[in-house]
């Protein structure tokens, strides 16, 4: 199923022009793409091509030197990052980002910040809202535990967990944040070619499931051939490609700069 | 006129004081990532010794002297190896507070070897001679301070640029882990940082206790923790800075002790808070300190 | 076959029941049943046991600012003070001889004591920005010079406020009419049975409220909404904002609650006293003290901070106490050969906060927990709410 090139008006995250610097380095250079409404958008790249340094821009935590990033018609280039994540913007973390001495409930609980209002005053005195809050969201991570196959760790500590569960937990915080757009960094990294199928039917369902976009980074190129609606494609900073996939992985300069000169179809990439 | 110039020489005398004061607080730092807070303690330590071998023991104070400064060197080891390095997985603020502890420890005990004295006079070479150039008088001891200090750090800079210690210091100093490949010993590095933050104090705590001041008393202790808004006003992660620092403080402290009248709205020994104010000033402005690195945030 | 297993509750309410019998454990208690128990409370332990509380709330605080938020503070000392010595102000009199020059505004005792802990979080507010902008160690002894600078203001800049390096008196408390003093006649006292309420065991009781109140306050926000965005914020600062933490403004939260904490504290401190405050008692080395109460006890726990600080503040006084009985071989008498006891005391928490970092990170509350899963043999489970990051 094609998906042609998607105009700003409609798109739910545009990125026009950024460009970001640190110390020197140019980390991203003027890139720009647009995001679907419903899309399964991946931006790939070698290492170091500026891709988690992209995640960042838009989720709030580097501010570009240029350009500006809009979501769902608001320029977020310059909010916090709180008031990214309150708009619905949630996201994954390359290296996991758990808290690894609380139990997976209070990580996902972290995610319901943003939707909770019990403040240092209410929460002393134990009001009846504060535990009628408590109790509502409480269900609700339940039932997104439940959904990504984690309902029967919650009480265990992060720490404690496979690297794989802990990825799901990752992904299930992000889910708490019921986002409007999802970033994922990385979702398969570390992973057998079992478990990174096992990875695309998740992030398929989940998109199926929330009807959102999900913008991801990934080196895995099987995985982002097989769901990926459209991939963008960095190269020290800069946009090399924006297409379909079967487009992009016929784009020359793409194969010159990432994918090699031939069959490198679903191994791991640098 | 000649007052400024008078407390201009006085302060930066007392500037060389504090720098290598700070700057052996911020060796350590650099090397092991560790905020010594038992580095009063350090200069506590050798400054006791000595006065107590000069004037209880009676020693020869190029004896003596040596001998104050080995003490300060052992007790940075001692530290260094028995209870930083074994704590080496734990989060850093951790070992913070335990070094707080280990202050405690060793303040507590050279009080206790204080017994029911409170002071402590070292008799050192210069005593209370004072030279005069050009209508500004300045205590042998000052001179003498200003001048070893020039000496030590510029045998410290030099020393941390060229020798093969030094590069290997500051290799671990900007990237532990590739240093460590490098085939450099980490712990070693560690221990010589901490040999040299005891030496450095304890050659500082000498000249805090000879004339002007009337010699080692528990004073001595809180002129000590003056190391830590000069090292911080200047960058914690900063050897330039430590400089800079201590020449601050020691400025600033000895301008507001002259001036003191003219100051007097500000309180009575306003002087003893302007370490505290100037760092706060600096920090408003530069919240890393003057030359530290401000953090570069990666996820 | 009925479950006779050892409730946690069972402790809470024994422990309560023995705070609240122990003014009342006199010799006139015992007199009316003609009985004689040997270890009666003594108006000395009813004061230290004062002051422990009063350091059990600034440890409270203190540990919701590096415990749970995770900043280093060496300053909480300062806003302790603030808590003093505004209560002193607003509750004293105005006392001027050709000694003394003391301002105060002679306010009802409660309403000073409240507007003291409130003056403390406006402090705690006015330096939360400074905070924000400062990272780890840089916060620490920039918080340092609040205390040098707090001590130098009060000392030197208004002694009318402070009485200088003497100290001044601190007004005696009054709730609703009913004063918190010691009668000197007998027959003005309040009894309560057979016992005598004097200043001590009154204020023991609205102390204990006070610090029940506090502990319970903090055990509810740590384990609820704000003591996991804070314990975010520690831990993983970055990711809390993108989370959706508002990371600045919690800063700024944890800064004001736990100075407002610390003024409480100073409130109770003042009120404790026998007659005097003055600045020296609030200065770094009471900073040191309340880190090491909280660090021995445990980062974080509440019941940590309760151990940490009674440990820490009552070493001195009660090995004085034994010192001067000489019930202690090698600890000094007053003014004989040997160990002081203020230094002993100061050697061995500085001992204990080595030794436990090295060997039990997680302090007092830690080797608790440990004991208490021994006793139970159940595995370890997540830590509650209160172990900050390896």
């Amino acid at each position: 199923m094609s998906h042609a090139a998607v105009e700003v008006e409609t798109a739910a995250l545009s990125v026009n022009a950024v460009t970001v610097r640190f110390a020197g380095v140019t980390a991203l250079d003027g890139v720009s793409f647009q995001v679907g409404p419903r899309a399964i958008h991946a931006v790939i790249g070698p290492n170091g091509a500026g891709k988690s340094t992209m995640f960042n821009v838009v989720s709030g935590a580097y501010r570009p030197a240029s350009g500006s990033v809009q979501f769902k018609g608001a320029d977020i280039t310059r909010l916090r990052p709180y008031r990214i994540a309150g708009m619905g913007v949630a996201r994954t973390f390359q290296n996991i980002a758990l808290l690894p001495h609380e139990s997976v409930e209070e990580n996902l609980l972290l995610g319901r910040h943003h939707l909770t209002r019990a403040g240092f005053v209410t929460t002393a005195l134990r009001l009846p809202q504060v535990r009628r809050e408590e109790r509502r969201h409480g269900e609700r991570v339940r039932e997104i535990a439940a959904f990504m196959g984690i309902g029967d760790k919650l009480n265990t500590a992060a720490s404690g967990l496979s690297y794989g569960d802990q990825k799901r937990v990752e992904i299930a915080r992000a889910l708490c944040v019921e986002p409007e757009l999802l970033l994922l960094d990385e979702p398969a990294a570390g992973m057998n070619a079992d478990e990174t199928a096992a990875m695309a039917h998740l992030i398929r369902d989940i998109r199926d499931a929330l009807a959102v976009p999900i913008l991801l980074v990934e080196h895995d190129m099987g995985l982002v051939m097989s769901i990926a609606d459209r991939v963008t494609v960095l190269d020290f900073g800069k946009l090399i490609a924006d297409g379909t996939p079967t487009e992009v992985q016929r784009n020359p300069a793409v194969q010159h700069a990432y994918l090699g000169t031939g069959d490198d179809n679903g191994s791991k990439g640098g | 006129m000649t007052e400024f110039l008078q407390l201009l020489v006085a302060g930066v005398s007392l500037g060389a004081v504090y720098a290598l004061l700070a700057l052996g607080f911020v060796v350590v730092f650099k090397a092991t990532g560790v905020v010594n807070f038992a580095h009063p303690a350090l200069l506590v330590t050798g400054a006791y010794a000595t006065a107590r071998l000069t004037s209880t023991y009676q020693w020869n104070f190029w004896l003596a002297l040596p001998v104050g400064i080995g003490g300060a060197i052992l007790l940075a080891l001692g530290i260094q190896r028995f209870l930083v390095y074994p704590m080496a997985a734990q989060a850093v603020t951790a070992i913070t507070i335990m070094t707080l502890g280990a202050d405690l420890v060793v303040r507590t005990e050279v009080t206790r070897e204080m017994g029911a004295v409170d002071l402590l006079a070292v008799i050192d070479p210069w005593g209370n001679h004072v030279i005069r150039l050009g209508g500004v008088v300045l205590p042998v001891t000052r001179l003498v301070a200003l001048v070893a200090g020039i000496v030590l750090i510029t045998a410290f800079f030099v020393w941390f640029k060229l020798s093969t210690w030094g590069i290997a210091m500051r290799a671990v100093a900007e990237d532990p882990e590739t240093a460590a490949l490098m085939g450099i010993r980490r712990s070693r590095v560690a221990a010589l940082a901490w040999m040299l933050a005891g030496g450095l104090a304890a050659v500082a705590g000498l000249f805090l206790i000879v004339f002007p001041t009337p010699g080692f008393s528990s004073t001595t202790y809180v002129a000590a923790i003056v190391a830590f808004p000069a090292a911080i006003l200047g960058g914690l992660d900063s050897t330039g800075g430590a400089i800079v620092g201590g020449l601050v403080v020691g400025l600033s402290v000895t301008l507001a002790q002259g001036y003191a009248h003219q100051l007097n709205f500000l309180g009575d020994n306003f002087y003893e808070v302007m370490p505290y104010v100037v760092m706060v000033l600096v920090l408003l402005v530069r919240p890393a300190g003057l030359f530290g690195t401000r953090e570069l945030h990666r996820v | 076959m009925s479950d006779t297993r050892l409730r946690p509750w069972y402790f809470t309410v024994a422990g309560l029941a023995l705070l609240l019998l122990i003014p009342l454990n006199k010799d006139s208690f015992y007199d009316q049943f003609n009985l004689y128990f040997p270890l009666t409370t003594q108006t000395f332990w009813l004061q230290l046991g004062l002051y422990a509380m009063a350091m059990v709330v600034a440890a409270l605080g203190l540990n919701l600012l590096l415990g749970q938020a995770g900043q280093l503070s060496l300053g909480h000392s300062f806003f302790v003070m603030v808590g003093a010595f505004t209560y002193v102000v607003l509750a004293g009199a105005e006392k001027n001889t050709s000694t003394i020059h003391w301002v105060g505004l002679s306010w009802p005792p409660l309403l000073a004591a409240i507007c003291a802990v409130l003056m403390a979080g406006v402090c705690g507010l006015l330096f939360a920005p400074v905070a924000a902008r400062l990272r780890g160690i840089y916060l620490g002894i920039a918080s340092l010079g609040l205390v040098f600078v707090g001590r130098h203001l009060l000392l030197n800049v208004w002694p009318e406020f402070s009485g200088g390096s003497n100290g001044r008196d601190v007004p005696r408390f009054e709730l609703f009419g009913l004063k918190f003093v010691t009668a000197p006649d007998p027959s003005e006292r309040l009894y309560l049975g057979n016992v005598a309420l004097g200043r001590e065991e009154l204020l023991w009781y609205v102390f204990l409220l006070v610090v029940i109140g506090a502990f319970v306050y903090y055990r509810n926000l740590v384990k609820g909404r704000p003591g996991r965005a804070l314990r975010a914020v520690r831990d993983r600062e970055l990711m809390a904002g993108i989370i959706g933490v508002p990371v600045a403004r919690y800063k700024g939260y944890a800064f004001l609650i736990s100075s407002m904490y610390a003024g409480l504290g100073g409130v109770l401190y003042a009120l404790a006293a026998p007659s005097r405050v003055s600045v020296d008692e609030f200065g770094f080395i009471l900073s040191v003290e309340l880190l090491a109460m909280v660090v021995i006890g445990g980062l974080g726990s509440a019941r940590g901070a309760v151990f940490g600080a009674v440990f820490v503040w009552c070493l001195k006084p009660v090995l004085n106490q034994y010192a001067e009985a000489g019930s202690i071989p090698f600890l000094a008498k007053p003014g004989g050969s040997g160990l002081e006891p203020g230094v002993a005391a100061t050697f061995i928490y500085g001992a204990a906060l080595v030794v436990l970092l090295l060997i039990e990170p997680g302090g007092a509350a830690a080797v608790g927990r440990r004991l208490v899963r021994t006793v139970r043999r159940a595995p370890a489970g997540p830590a509650p709410n209160n172990t900050p990051n390896q």
